[in-house]
């Protein structure tokens, strides 16, 4: 029965990515059937264990205090309330900013600072999606960011393909250099307990250098396109305080988000978990809301914390009846000791899997992977988990499928006129990946063994 | 012409759809929309017409698109949605006219002043006139018909819950090889005279 209850969870899960990846249904809706599968057949009828239901249901945990409170984030495997409740918490913040017109004012105004060069936009604008994304979900950055860049492409008479393409890139490797910048980085830091320090110290180091050549790539690939088509703009360029809706909300929500970005770089000092600064967060933000809250809750992306709690069982199903196991067998056996080609293949393989392959389930599977792995082969489980990030993270970046930026960022183009095929898409970010990959493979490798 | 009326005509391809569209158009004294919508988006709006037509009623690539938050990365579908809109802002506007394919029933749902109809015909006369239009062969004709009413029908079932081709959901459903085009844009004139005086 233990087999049986392995090879089942195994299947439910092949089910969960081939649906995932047709999209016949939801996303949220084919996560949530394949975790009730789980709990029903995998737990229920195979191993009829109650416990496994509740340790993966996992509402034990919300109701223990180092949840809230103190260094250690939650370890146990099934769903990770952390993540979810973090994930929340942002998206209300974030949803306040957009409202109060917060991106687009921002956008608008490095245009005008740089005096609405196309060059200096586009580098500007590259480093800007960096440094948001380090805080804040990268769809919501590169949508304001994508937007205004089309906006300004057709006052400043540029293609904005190649400049949306750079900005997607660097969301991505924003998003790698701390925990709350990605979704895998997430997952990792909640469930394994490592602080914002702890990714910035780590996967940030090696994003900050990356992030120098990649603006240097970009910037000597796409220079020549950027260049404007001659025609001169003639008409009233926008001020940025247009952008702003509501002055009292557009200072409320800017303070909020410097105290969500305050509490999370010292959340290891002053020991408030990521849920914690979400509530906050999500709190302040509704609090000075007002009228705006029915629109502001409206907005949130319910489907996606679903999408997670689905993912979630399911994988904690496959942890539970130990079928990951097996995979982490067989990278120590096929790694054979030599780390160098351990750390290798969590690296290349994540990167390219993540590349075709929503990188949050495979982030989630992987990590009970390398938990796994590291207790088998006694490798450090951090080094482990920062190759992980990294890997999940950059390659992403690869495709335009291979991430949500990518997805949302080619999409504005097209709606604003602007089609970007796969090869177009690939003939400039998959270098920049391998690039990165390659300066990020070192820096593990010098650092770590 | 007083009242607003929107005629659309989904067509398998080579059952001369497109021509009776046209015949109908002079007609009515009524502006034909079909590839030429897009070049009308893309004069608007100042874009490049050749990147765009690239992917002009095609189906997406289904496991080379990914859709997040309503957010597709597919140029297919984002083109076809602008074109949608466009359709939509058109019939809105009070602007009478006939759109050929592009899912025009279902985008135009809607609104009563609208005709719907499907255009089919016989195999071999399908063949007879791809094979003479194109310069084919009868097999690579055949060929052709079949593949491209394969991507008309991915196209349309996409974005529709009723299904190309299906009578049910148009409001005449024709076999434009029994009357010939003339004799069918004929009988489809009288047809939208008719529904024309009892609106």
């Amino acid at each position: 029965m233990e087999y049986m209850a392995q090879i089942i969870a195994g299947l439910i899960f092949i089910v969960m990515f081939g649906l995932i990846i047709t999209e016949k249904i939801e996303r949220h809706i084919t996560t949530l059937m394949c975790g009730a599968f789980t709990l029903v057949v995998v737990f229920g009828i195979c191993m009829r264990s109650a416990s496994a239901i509740w340790k993966t249901l996992n509402f034990g945990s919300i109701f223990k205090l180092g949840f809230w409170y103190g260094a250690e984030e939650s370890s146990s495997a099934g769903i990770n309330w952390a993540t979810i409740i973090f994930i929340a918490g942002m998206m209300v913040m974030v949803e306040g900013m957009a409202a109060a017109g917060f991106f687009r004012w921002l956008c608008m105004k490095i245009a005008s600072l740089v005096h609405y060069k196309t060059m200096h936009i586009f580098v500007t604008f590259m480093l800007m999606s960096a440094f948001l994304s380090m805080f804040i979900d990268s769809i919501t950055v590169i949508m304001f960011l994508a937007a205004a860049t089309v906006e300004l492409a057709q006052m400043l008479k540029f293609n904005p393909v190649p400049m949306i393409l750079s900005e997607i890139f660097c969301a991505n490797l924003g998003g790698s250099a701390t925990m709350c910048g990605d979704p895998p980085n997430i997952i990792i830091g909640t469930s394994l307990g490592y602080s914002f320090a702890d990714f910035i110290s780590n996967t940030g180091i090696a994003a900050a250098i990356s992030l120098v050549f990649s603006v240097l790539f970009f910037y000597f690939s796409y220079r020549r396109e950027l260049v404007s088509d001659g025609g001169v703009y003639t008409g009233k360029l926008p001020d940025p305080k247009d952008a702003i809706k509501d002055k009292r909300s557009f200072t409320v929500s800017t303070v909020i988000f410097l105290c969500a970005v305050v509490l999370l770089v010292t959340h290891a000092q002053t020991g408030l978990s990521v849920a914690t600064i979400g509530v906050f967060t999500a709190a302040a933000t509704l609090a000075a809301a007002g009228k705006r809250i029915p629109y502001i809750l409206k907005k949130v992306d319910y489907k996606t914390l679903l999408f997670f709690i689905g993912l979630f069982v399911v994988v904690g199903g496959l942890e539970e009846t130990g079928a990951l196991e097996v995979i982490s067998y067989f990278i120590g056996k096929i790694s054979n000791g030599n780390r160098y080609l351990m750390f290798g293949i969590i690296i290349w393989i994540s990167a390219f899997a993540s590349a075709f392959v929503d990188n949050i389930p495979f982030a989630a599977t992987m990590l009970p992977v390398i938990k796994s792995l590291s207790a088998a082969q006694g490798v450090d489980l951090s080094s482990l988990a920062w190759a992980l990030s990294i890997g999940t993270d950059i390659g992403g970046s690869a495709t335009p499928i291979g991430a949500s930026a990518n997805v949302v960022g080619t999409s504005v183009a097209a709606r604003g006129g602007y089609p970007i095929s796969w090869a177009r898409y690939c003939k400039r970010s998959v270098p920049a990946t391998v690039i990165v990959l390659v300066i990020s493979t070192v820096y593990i490798f010098v650092r770590y063994l | 012409m007083s009242k607003q009326v929107l005629i659309s005509i989904g067509r398998e391809f080579g059952s001369g759809g497109h021509l009776i569209g046209e015949i109908l158009s002079k007609k009515l004294d009524l502006p034909l929309y079909d590839n030429n919508l897009l070049r009308e988006i893309t004069t608007k709006k100042n874009l490049d017409h050749a990147e765009l037509e690239r992917y002009d009623e095609l189906p997406k690539l289904p496991f080379f698109s990914r859709t997040i938050r309503g957010f597709s990365n597919s140029p297919e579908e984002n083109i076809a949605n602008l074109q949608f809109e466009y359709i939509k802002t058109l019939a809105g506007s009070g602007e009478s006219f006939i759109i050929v394919g592009r899912c025009g029933e279902a985008v135009l749902k809607d609104f009563d002043c609208l005709i719907s109809i499907f255009i089919n015909a016989d195999l071999e006369a399908k063949v007879d006139k791809i094979s003479k239009e194109h310069n084919l062969s009868r097999t690579e004709a055949e060929l052709m018909i079949k593949q491209r009413n394969s991507a008309r029908k991915a196209y349309h079932n996409y974005y529709c819950t009723d299904k190309w081709g299906d009578s049910r959901h148009y409001d005449i459903s024709l076999n434009s090889t029994r009357l010939g085009i003339e004799g069918s844009a004929e009988l489809l004139e009288a047809y939208i005279r008719a529904r024309m005086a009892l609106m």
